[in-house]
């Protein structure tokens, strides 16, 4: 059945689109018009052409957060999905792990900037939690200024993002290992193979789909970390935990330079859109078999 | 076909610029127009403590009774809000401020610049504004020879509190020469005191500090070329200058953890004892009353350094104060809204609720002791240093604030500290 009028199902997408282009659209064009000017954020515009753009390409903070955000990526991998992964293997070997399965997601719950404050209450270098266990069991040796250390920083943060994160990745898994079918866990077991095995073996090929994906959300997550970097380090010390979001965030709101953030932001929704591309160019087809 | 596309899409994104830019341009200065549009005058500041508050909203319910039909309406914002994303919105949003709050310096330098700031002395002067206030107190509230601002306070933005009780207990006194500084240092460090507590993570704590030691050594007017990067930051005065504070890390007279707390937290260790002193602003006695009202401290101005080329009795500090809006329609209201703040009682007021006063009034009504002569100290300053984070470019404060927090941390030498600054600063010509 065909409309009477042609633009009826423009109609029906209007409302959609009103939507989309006041909370996405134009913001994205005016920050993309915006990386073209020099603007301190109400005083007039100045048209700047691409030198915000040549100006990134020398900043040796703005570059070297790029770095600090690809070492806290792999970290993530590590402490988030491998984690959660094997967490998932955990829970699932055995029945009655339900315990364990919300304790692990509770975290995930909880507001970044509640759990970033509660663990800088941790890490606080002179009453901090970890320093005085340290010293409690006869380590005092090992007692650092976990997040004032550029040594231990950013490590600190990415364990931080581990231990929340860990659980979320482990839920996924979690549904995903619940959708193998369990006579062919079963046959393997018959057949003599130990839990390690089966899920070395079966459970992880067989999630392999999901894995993609949870790496993905990862990377891509990441990359726009801010809440944790922000509470826990503001970027420091001397901009060695420095990651684009925090960075930009300062160019903006504390420097007021709001054309060369915008400039900023454009450059890194373009790196996250080149990265989200190459990971679907290089991912494999997983046709064999879909759970 | 694929590059026509995406040469529609590229003009389409560069006409969208260029809309922006248009309407930017000509809508910066929020709704305002050659007559009142309403009888609001509208005030956006700092938010002030619940007393204070209260004497704010005394002095709106005097104008309003003397100005029948008009109201004033407050916007307070938190501090770190106001400052950074708060004010800028309201000055390009709609209803903008007819008053708003501002710091002296480069940010107000900037109001003017950007056409947000009327010159009201000759106003100020003809209602018997300015003869109500102390001498210097408008010092720091002009650009370009023209009253910009009508002051509220002068803020000493950085001294070196101490312990009475330490010092007491070790028989120490407040040293009046760098020598004596510095064995005042080491001999806190003896007796196992930290001598300085520090919460440095923002950076600009030690920043401010550290600008004022280095103004003292290079010069004020070498401090200041050097920020407004006219000369360069990593000169070997510079480095000489650095060195200071790398003496400090070097020494272990400062807390460890002093990149990776806050202020406050800084702020907690000096008043738990965990530390001598600390250098930091007049607030602290606002904090001191608020946290731990019967701790004992006293303050010192940074003792002369011998060699330095600046003034060895200078001071850091910034003015703060209320600025009218140059594109605003309601000018006059503003100038008697500054008649009516201005008043005798409203300044006792202020300094009763804790608040400050650069009126003769107020400052004749008593302020605490330790708020008294801080007010004295910047009055009869011989030289006043800006911070660098609100007398100058905020890339450049980041820049030095950052090579003095390496120092601080002991992660680099001073020479590649300032080296990575200057980096940082020619990044920005």
């Amino acid at each position: 059945m065909k409309p009477n009028r042609g633009w009826t199902p423009y109609l029906f997408v209007l409302p959609a689109f009103l939507v989309f282009a006041v909370a996405i659209l134009l913001p994205v064009l005016a920050t993309f018009g915006l990386s073209f000017t020099r603007w301190d954020g109400s005083g007039p515009l100045k048209f700047k052409g691409i030198a915000n753009y040549t100006r990134a390409l020398h900043d040796s903070v703005y570059i070297s957060s790029y770095w600090h955000v690809l070492i806290y990526v792999v970290a993530t991998i590590v402490l988030e999905v491998l984690l959660g992964l094997l967490l998932a293997g955990a829970v699932s070997a055995r029945p009655g792990t339900t315990f364990y399965r919300v304790a692990f997601f509770i975290p995930v719950m909880l507001p970044l900037v509640v759990i970033a404050v509660l663990w800088s209450f941790v890490l606080n270098p002179d009453f901090g939690l970890l320093n005085a266990g340290l010293d409690a069991v006869g380590l005092g040796g090992w007692k650092r200024v976990w997040l004032g250390d550029p040594n231990t920083a950013l490590l600190a943060i990415s364990v931080i993002s581990g231990w929340i994160f860990a659980g979320f990745y482990m839920a996924i898994f979690y549904a995903g290992f619940a959708r193998i079918p369990k006579d062919i866990i079963e046959s393997a077991r018959l057949d003599g193979a130990g839990e390690w095995t089966i899920f070395r073996r079966m459970k992880v090929p067989l999630v392999r789909g999901i894995t993609e994906i949870a790496v993905l959300l990862c990377v891509t997550g990441g990359i726009q970390v801010f809440d944790l970097v922000f509470v826990l380090t503001n970027g420091g010390p001397y901009n060695t935990t420095e990651v684009p979001t925090t960075y930009l965030v300062k160019t903006v709101f504390r420097d007021q330079d709001v054309g060369y953030g915008s400039a900023l932001a454009v450059i890194l929704t373009v790196v996250i859109a080149l990265i989200g591309l190459l990971y679907s160019r290089l991912r494999r087809k997983t046709s064999d078999v879909e759970f | 076909m694929r590059l026509s596309r995406l040469a529609s899409v590229v003009a389409a994104l560069g006409a969208s610029a260029l809309l922006i830019s248009g309407c930017s341009s000509s809508s910066g200065g929020g709704t305002t127009s050659a007559s009142p549009s309403d009888q609001v005058l509208r005030i956006a500041m700092t938010e002030p403590g619940a007393d204070v508050v209260k004497v704010w909203q005394q002095v709106k319910s005097e104008y309003e009774a003397a100005h029948p039909g008009w109201t004033v309406q407050y916007n307070f914002q938190n501090d770190d809000i106001y400052s950074t994303v708060g004010l800028p919105s309201l000055l390009s949003g709609g209803n903008a401020p007819d008053i708003y709050f501002e710091w002296s310096g480069n940010r107000l330098q900037t109001r003017v610049a950007d056409g947000y700031a009327a010159s009201i002395g000759d106003q100020l002067k003809a209602k018997g504004v300015t003869d109500k206030y102390v001498d210097g107190a408008f010092g720091g509230t002009t650009v370009d020879g023209k009253t910009v601002m009508l002051p509220l306070a002068k803020d000493v933005s950085n001294v070196i509190w101490y312990n009475k009780d330490i010092f007491a207990k070790l028989g120490l006194t407040a040293p009046t020469t760098w020598a004596e500084f510095d064995a005042l240092n080491a001999k806190l460090k003896a007796a196992g005191i930290t001598p300085y507590a520090m919460g440095n993570k923002d950076l600009w704590p030690a920043g401010n500090w550290n600008a004022h030691v280095l103004s003292r050594i290079v010069g004020e007017q070498a401090y200041a070329d050097a920020l407004n990067m006219k000369s360069p930051i990593d000169s070997a005065d510079w480095v000489a200058a650095m060195d200071k504070m790398k003496q400090i890390h070097d020494s272990g007279w400062i807390n460890d953890s002093v990149n990776s707390i806050s202020d406050n937290e800084g702020y907690t260790l000096f008043f738990t004892g965990k530390a001598a002193m600390t250098p930091i602003g007049s607030w602290l006695v606002d904090v001191r009353n608020g946290q731990s009202p019967n701790f004992n401290m006293d303050w010192f101005n940074l003792p002369p350094i011998d060699g330095g080329k600046g003034n060895q009795q200078s001071v850091m500090g910034v003015s703060t104060g209320l600025v009218v809006n140059a594109k605003s329609a309601k000018i006059d209201q503003a100038i008697d809204y500054f008649s009516v703040l201005s008043g005798d009682d409203i300044q006792k007021a202020f300094v009763k609720a804790g608040g400050s006063s650069l009126s003769k009034a107020g400052a004749a009504s008593g302020l605490n002791p330790l708020s008294e002569r801080l007010l004295k100290l910047i009055e009869t300053a011989p030289e006043i240093v800006s911070p660098p984070d609100t007398g100058y470019n905020l890339k450049v404060a980041d820049a030095l604030n950052t090579a003095t927090s390496a120092i601080l941390g002991g992660a680099m030498s001073s020479q590649d500290a300032l080296t990575q600054a200057q980096q940082k600063i020619d990044a920005l010509k």
